[in-house]
């Protein structure tokens, strides 16, 4: 028992400790802040929100089921910071997948699985030219991808001529409002892809190259790692689950609808530095990602429950994203002092 | 005639600057002991020594970049302290390195001006009369490309010009030149030598730091002569040889190589560079490395050794000339293709281009043979175990030492990173392995240990390639050593005859001029 004890206590290290705890501190607070941010935004909404509405289980899984659109958007975008790069096109990509979707079923009478198949691959395709034009042609990411993304949107334009595609089949409606076992289709949908993202990147040969790429590209080359591949690899990910969320978005709103998805942008990058900024220093990761949209989620549904007017909604979001990661910044900064 | 010093320099007037006792030391490293050396007026003055003898450092406190530890610089018999760039350029001390500070897409004019107070009333630059200064200085240096010309045209030596003409138009008294020459063609040397006497002729003082030590005995009124941070030779006001100043740069200790060569028994040719050349310096090299030899390539920081090894490696491109991996010709369009063909690198930077700090020796060591580690051939799942097991025997192969292979790189010191590196490569036995300066920033101690993986390694058949600008490892590492020096093989040298001296020597024979390789 003692033993235990004196193992576990630090050792007494006297002139320092003051300064050594509160760089600790700092570093707990930026490394976990998001984590308890949410907890205590749980615990006062669950207080505070008349009669435990925001506590009962229908209510939290609410919560859950509307992030899980953005939470496979961003979970791709992840590999694509992974490697150091950016996606600025991902939301237009989800836009235009919605609108290809429901097209290829209703205007070339394709079955629902061949067209959701050829969505994604048309996801993937997007992705491909985005990695290729930045690793090939050396078009800085921003811009390569604010292109082809502009593109999109004329491309989402041309096809429907602006009208929205509707009168959807039910099929495709009750994929995302079933339920298998009480839980809403589309939680099991970002857990399945999640998971999957989360193996790739962690246990796979190609998820450990995108790691080395992403922390530093030229030793990463010499290691004998053919960097180009990799990150077009992570943009064809990335592509392929911004046509997932937009094909997720389409079957939620019954319709292919012009610039539905574009919002998403927004949302996963907010998300994902959010996650960057969770449990490892500014390190981009699936968990983090799937914490940050939950976050960002949580507060959305609390505030809503109070009745808060809409613009706070937008307020808490920026300013949890800037704060949080202003704080592991800067405690980054000290814990290397 | 160009011989004679200065018109007016009196013995017991005091040199422009005077430079006693200066130390400098870099993290416990001394750079300069106890240096002193008087630069005269009016004369050129030589500073010559191998890479890392001090030179620089010593140019870098007289520029105000780096201050000294301990010691006095006096100017015109003034004690003086340069505290910034600022402080030197007030001095009259003007600064010319090989990475030029010149503005890309600016045109002579605006170049030349960079850094002169702005001259009206209203802190405008009133361009008429610098255009005027411009022109007397570019009709001195005998510029004959417009004032208006971008900068990205101009040739590297007009380029020098272009430099120098700034020096002047801040009235420069002293201008310090970084190996000038390094890179220019004969004729366009052999310009710059007169224009540099002629700065002389018109009282402004001139250090010339060169490798070349032709020019340098050809051109400088004074030498000095740098070993290890320590001035090993001065020479003042007379002619001196070029065998002198090799012996001077080598230091007179020189000790008798003692190491276990593997010997004469060489085996097959595994690695052969025929002809190679590539855009700016390498120039028809050819070598051949044996299977189970310790080949160096020795010479000079910038004689081209490196990008010879990245174009082995794929790394770089080459314009001519072949390489052959096994006897068959090769054509590796990035490093990937040469890894997977069994070579290996050991890069010169090893915190920027071969380490990830943040991550443990484990992932830095695995990642060059990461498909090995799949065990099951539908999903490329990673086995984690093997790989940390994999790891933790290289890493003990080579003798890093670290609490378990889950240690993140960062916190290993530079000995025990370099081993990392290397331990890379041991995952499967390599058919050639290339280290480009391995013991740089590493200790004695773990020096040997690089050095004894590096024969052991050999031993086991693999041709192993060693860059080295350090003679002394060089002379104890390997079973032969060839010479570069600015782009071109100047020697060879087998067993017992690498010593020190010769390596100096075959590294500082300059391509042109009469005189080929001692």
């Amino acid at each position: 028992m003692s033993t235990v004890t004196a193992a576990l206590t630090p050792p007494p290290t006297k002139p320092h400790a003051s300064r050594a705890t509160s760089r600790m501190a700092l570093v707990i607070v930026s490394k976990y802040g998001t984590v308890f941010a949410m907890a205590i935004m749980i615990l006062i909404f669950g207080l505070a929100v008349p009669n435990g509405a925001f506590l009962r289980t229908t209510n939290l899984l609410a919560i859950v089921n509307q992030s899980a659109l953005t939470a496979v958007i961003a979970a791709g975008l992840t590999l694509v910071l992974v490697v150091g790069e950016m996606d600025l096109s991902v939301g237009y990509g989800a836009s235009l997948a919605g609108i290809i979707v429901t097209g290829l079923m209703l205007n070339q009478g394709l079955p629902m699985p061949v067209a959701i198949l050829v969505t994604v691959a048309m996801g993937a395709a997007i992705g491909a030219v985005n990695g290729t034009l930045v690793t090939k042609a050396g078009v800085n990411a921003v811009v390569a991808t604010l292109g082809v993304g502009t593109v999109l949107i004329g491309l989402s334009y041309g096809y429907t001529a602006g009208a929205p595609i509707i009168s959807v089949p039910k099929g495709f409606t009750d994929l995302t409002l079933g339920r298998l076992g009480g839980i809403q289709n589309p939680i099991w949908y970002m857990l399945a892809i999640l998971a999957v993202l989360w193996v790739v990147l962690n246990r796979t040969p190609l998820g450990q190259r995108m790691q080395a790429v992403g922390a530093n590209k030229s030793a990463a080359r010499l290691a004998g790692i053919r960097t180009d591949r990799v990150t077009i690899a992570a943009f064809v990910i990335a592509g392929s689950c911004a046509a997932i969320t937009g094909i997720l978005l389409a079957s939620l709103l019954g319709s292919g609808t012009v610039s539905a998805g574009d919002g998403y942008l927004l949302d996963s990058f907010a998300a994902v530095f959010l996650g960057a900024a969770t449990l490892r220093d500014g390190e981009f990761h699936i968990v983090g990602t799937l914490i940050g949209v939950l976050v960002v989620n949580v507060g959305f549904n609390g505030l809503s429950l109070f009745g808060t007017p809409t613009f706070w909604q937008f307020v808490f979001k920026g300013g949890i994203l800037v704060l949080a990661v202003a704080l592991s910044t800067i405690a980054r900064r000290y814990s290397r002092l | 005639m160009t011989r004679e010093p200065g018109p007016t320099t009196p013995t017991d007037a005091p040199p422009l600057v005077r430079i006693r006792d200066v130390d400098k030391a870099f993290g416990g490293v001394a750079a300069l002991k106890s240096v002193s050396l008087d630069v005269r007026a009016g004369v050129v003055h030589g500073l010559v020594g191998a890479n890392g003898a001090g030179k620089s450092t010593l140019i870098r406190c007289l520029a105000g970049i780096e201050h000294p530890d301990a010691g006095e610089i006096e100017v015109d018999g003034q004690a003086v302290t340069i505290g910034s760039p600022d402080d030197a350029s007030r001095l009259g001390f003007a600064f010319i390195h090989q990475e030029m500070s010149l503005i890309p897409g600016w045109d002579v004019l605006r170049n030349m001006a960079l850094g002169i107070p702005p001259t009206t009333r209203l802190g405008v630059i009133d361009w008429r009369p610098m255009r005027v200064r411009a022109k007397a200085v570019a009709a001195r240096l005998g510029m004959h490309f417009g004032l208006s010309t971008s900068v990205d045209d101009l040739t590297t030596a007009e380029k020098w010009l272009v430099l120098i003409g700034r020096a002047l138009m801040h009235d420069a008294r002293l201008i310090a030149m970084d190996e000038p020459t390094a890179s220019l063609s004969f004729e366009e040397s052999t310009r710059l030598h007169d224009i540099v006497r002629e700065l002389v002729a018109s009282g402004t003082t001139v250090i010339f730091i060169s490798h070349r030590l032709d020019e340098v005995s050809e051109l400088c009124h004074d030498v000095t002569v740098f070993k290890d941070g320590a001035v090993t030779k001065r020479v003042v006001g007379e002619r001196t040889s070029k065998a002198d100043l090799v012996r001077a740069i080598v230091g007179r200790d020189l000790e008798i190589p003692d190491h276990g060569r593997a010997g004469a028994q060489v085996g097959r040719a595994v690695l052969e560079v025929r002809h190679v050349s590539d855009k700016t310096l390498l120039r028809r090299v050819s070598l051949t490395v044996h299977e189970g030899e310790v080949l160096g390539l020795g010479g000079l920081v910038g004689a081209g050794r490196t990008e010879l090894a990245k174009i082995i490696y794929g790394a770089q491109r080459r314009i001519a000339g072949e390489v052959l991996l096994d006897g068959k010709t090769t054509s590796f369009r990035e490093p990937a293709d040469a890894v997977r063909a069994g070579i290996g690198l050991v890069p010169e930077e090893r915190r920027s281009e071969a380490l990830f700090l943040d991550r443990s020796i484990d992932f830095n060591i695995n990642l060059a043979k990461l498909d090995s580690l799949v065990s099951s051939p539908v999903l490329p799942l990673l086995n984690l175990v093997r790989g940390r097991k994999r790891a933790q025997a290289v890493a003990d192969l080579v003798t890093v030492k670290a609490k378990s292979v889950g240690a993140l790189v960062g916190s290993l010191s530079g000995g025990n990173q370099q081993k990392v590196v290397i331990a890379r490569w041991l995952l499967d036995k390599p058919k050639v392995l290339i280290l480009d300066e391995p013991s740089r920033g590493v200790d004695v101690g773990a020096r040997a240990e690089v050095h004894r993986a590096i024969r052991e390694l050999a031993s086991t058949g693999t041709a192993v390639l060693v860059i080295s600008s350090d003679n002394e490892e060089l002379v104890a590492l390997c079973d032969r050593v060839i010479v570069l020096a600015e782009g071109q093989v100047t020697g060879e040298l087998v067993g017992e005859q690498i010593t020190e001296e010769r390596l100096v020597s075959l590294s500082f024979a300059a391509r042109h001029g009469k005189d080929s390789a001692a």
